[in-house]
């Protein structure tokens, strides 16, 4: 502060708080900003170390570096608790062929995850257009609906399971995920329309000529690709990992990731289970570096619920 | 009703129909567009939540666990007695389980405490990301956002990488007390104990604060950072300030905040799964499938959840100053 300023304080006595606040508010605001930060990053560090590790019984992993837990996890190598490996798939193909697939649990969660993102763009996009861009009864009621996920996994899973009990784990998973994911799709799609002048946008496509669904597919969905793609981008991870609702409906099959890893965290020794959750930690840290170059930092759409 | 206003109805219906698939004025046309833009959501709405929902219903008051059958009032009476048995005074008299009771307790104050840590936490961090100059600032960003990201499985197993037997602060507190990890550990212990919720709560932190911050820096990025600059440079603290000029502007943001933190926090189920440390509501009903598969029991419990949620959150963003940015 200058002392310019300074004389232009008023002379009165700010009390012992306000000075204390003064003084130590900023210090005491960074110390808990950068307190936070190793509280939730230290712990996926360690995790990270100790999958490389051949030892974690003092206080800091040990015996580096060592691949056992990964070809462990990976399922490459035989050893005790061979079955909570992310295991491989043998698919006869007709003609007598097969094909082997390595990390089966991981490339059926990808798979499935797939398919609820590709859900999530036919409703998530349109919705979002018609509550940014149109007012209408209810919208506010609708909006709300959209973005709230209100039904926890737990729960719509066996409502699921019960109502529908012919359908195999696999269509269960693929419609549960995109149901509960929806909401990040219809935010960060959401964001990127409303920095757009899409009356202007869509009156200019009209009066050149295009009829309405082709304003729509050719001029607005191309100006919001951004978010779209960023959207994607987080639905598929969230989807991949998605746990509560996986953990209810899977029953026989392939195994989802999420249960791969529940088994994991709940019966393998720490040093495997590190391993494992790393897997998932390189996913998401590639992932992060997908979206940077979408111009979204991080998991942060928009206040994600 | 008589025959010709059943003609008049379908006629009106079919009148309606004909206008939103063929419109002829231009608001008409609209209208289909919208129509056309939500039918998708509303039809995943609907096959995937609203149906499965009445079924739940339905499970709820069905008198068999293995097919819908009948109709009993005895799963909700089950649970309605539960609860006031489980209140401090009336309860003492009565002679029902009053361990639905306590599950419910157990999530109510479990999640308010929670929401109101996390809140805080995340209203000093929106803070200080949006008017301090700190270093790295987008880096810090996506690494606060980073446990968005992680299913509540891998929270707690983060929480055991701290806390339990063999965590970094169990024995690092350990050799340098003296004491064995055992006693230190947060996690591992009997449910209900001190040590055990307190490893749930911050479990809870920890997946909460990262939203609760992101929730928070959407009604930062609007305050009016003149006002402030007026009020430091009319001689207020920066506490002053704080309290007397920021706050007021991002109070509808802060109470958003509250709501959907407390939302998210009585649906945390796979924390609560690994952990084990607290029987909450959502615990509890894989507890009644897991054992026994008392499904009318456990789809009461459901409903009961799903309509406290659903008119809770949209009671308080609708009557409450909240403001839900993004």
């Amino acid at each position: 502060m200058s002392a310019d300023t300074e004389r232009a304080v008023p002379d009165r006595d700010p009390g012992r708080f306000g000075r204390l606040s003064g003084t130590l508010g900023r210090r005491a605001v960074t110390a808990l900003i950068g307190a936070t930060i190793v509280f939730l990053i230290t712990p996926v560090a360690l995790t990270l170390a100790a999958s490389l590790a051949g030892d974690w019984t003092g206080v800091l992993p040990q015996g580096f570096v060592t691949l056992d837990n990964w070809l462990h996890i990976l399922g490459l190598q035989e050893s005790v608790g061979a079955q909570r490996a992310l295991g491989s798939a043998t698919i006869q193909l007709p003609g007598g062929y097969s094909v082997t697939i390595l990390g089966a649990s991981l490339v059926f969660s990808l798979g499935v995850a797939l398919c609820g993102v590709l859900i999530n763009l036919v409703v998530g996009v349109p919705i979002a257009y018609a509550v940014t861009r149109y007012d209408f009864y209810g919208v506010g009621w609708l909006n709300t609906a959209a973005v709230l996920p209100l039904v926890p996994g737990v729960i719509l899973g066996i409502a699921f399971l019960r109502t529908y009990p012919g359908l195999p784990s696999a269509a269960a998973l693929v419609i549960g995920y995109s149901l509960l994911k929806i909401p990040y799709m219809i935010l960060a799609v959401q964001s990127s329309f409303e920095s757009m002048d899409l009356r202007q946008l869509e009156e200019s496509a009209r009066s050149l000529g295009a009829s309405w669904p082709r304003t729509f597919l050719t001029v607005i969905v191309p100006n919001a690709k951004r978010g779209i793609l960023s959207g994607a981008i987080v639905c598929w991870t969230l989807a991949a990992a998605e746990f509560n609702f996986s953990y209810m409906v899977y029953s026989r099959g392939p195994r989802p990731f999420s249960i791969f890893l529940y088994n994991n965290i709940t019966n393998s020794s720490i040093l495997q289970t590190a391993a494992a959750v790393s897997l998932y930690f390189l996913i998401v840290a590639g992932v992060t570096v997908a979206l940077q170059a979408t111009g979204q930092r991080g998991f942060s759409i928009g206040g994600v619920r | 009703m008589s025959t010709l206003d059943d003609r008049e109805l379908v006629d009106q219906v079919r009148a309606g129909g004909e206008r939103l698939l063929v419109p002829e004025t231009e608001r008409g046309r609209e209208r289909r567009r919208i129509v056309a833009l939500v039918t998708p959501f509303l039809l995943l709405a609907v096959v995937g939540a609203f149906v499965p929902l009445v079924y739940l219903v339905r499970m709820s008051l069905s008198e068999s666990a293995a097919a819908i059958q009948g109709l009993q009032f005895e799963s909700y009476r089950t649970l309605a007695l539960s609860v006031v048995a489980y209140l401090p005074v009336l309860g003492s008299g009565l002679s029902a389980d009053p361990v639905y009771g306590e599950v419910i307790w157990n999530s109510l104050w479990f999640g308010a405490a929670t929401t109101v840590v996390s809140v805080a936490v995340g209203v000093a961090i929106a803070h200080g990301l949006e008017n301090y100059d700190l270093p790295y600032e987008g880096l810090l960003v996506t690494l606060i956002s980073f446990p968005i990201s992680l299913p509540g499985i891998v929270v707690a197993f983060m929480i055991m990488v701290w806390f339990a037997r063999t965590g970094v602060l169990t024995n690092l507190f350990a050799t340098v007390a003296g004491v064995d990890p055992v006693a230190l550990a947060l996690t591992g212990q009997p449910p209900g104990t001190a040590l055990a919720v307190a490893g749930l709560f911050l479990g809870y932190c920890y997946s909460m604060i990262p939203r609760a911050t992101f929730l928070l820096r959407g009604s930062y990025a609007q305050v009016n950072t003149d006002a402030e600059e007026a009020a430091r440079a009319l001689g207020a603290t920066p506490w002053q300030t704080f309290r007397y000029v920021t706050l007021p502007q991002i109070r509808p943001g802060v109470v958003g905040a509250l709501i959907l933190s407390f939302r998210t926090a009585l649906a945390i189920f796979g924390t609560v799964l690994v952990l084990k440390a607290l029987s909450v509501v959502t615990f509890r009903f894989d507890q009644e499938l897991a054992t026994g598969f008392n499904l009318p029991i456990a789809s009461a419990l459901a409903v009961v959840f799903f309509a406290f949620t659903v008119l809770f959150t949209f009671a308080g963003l609708r009557y409450t100053s909240a403001e839900v940015a993004g």
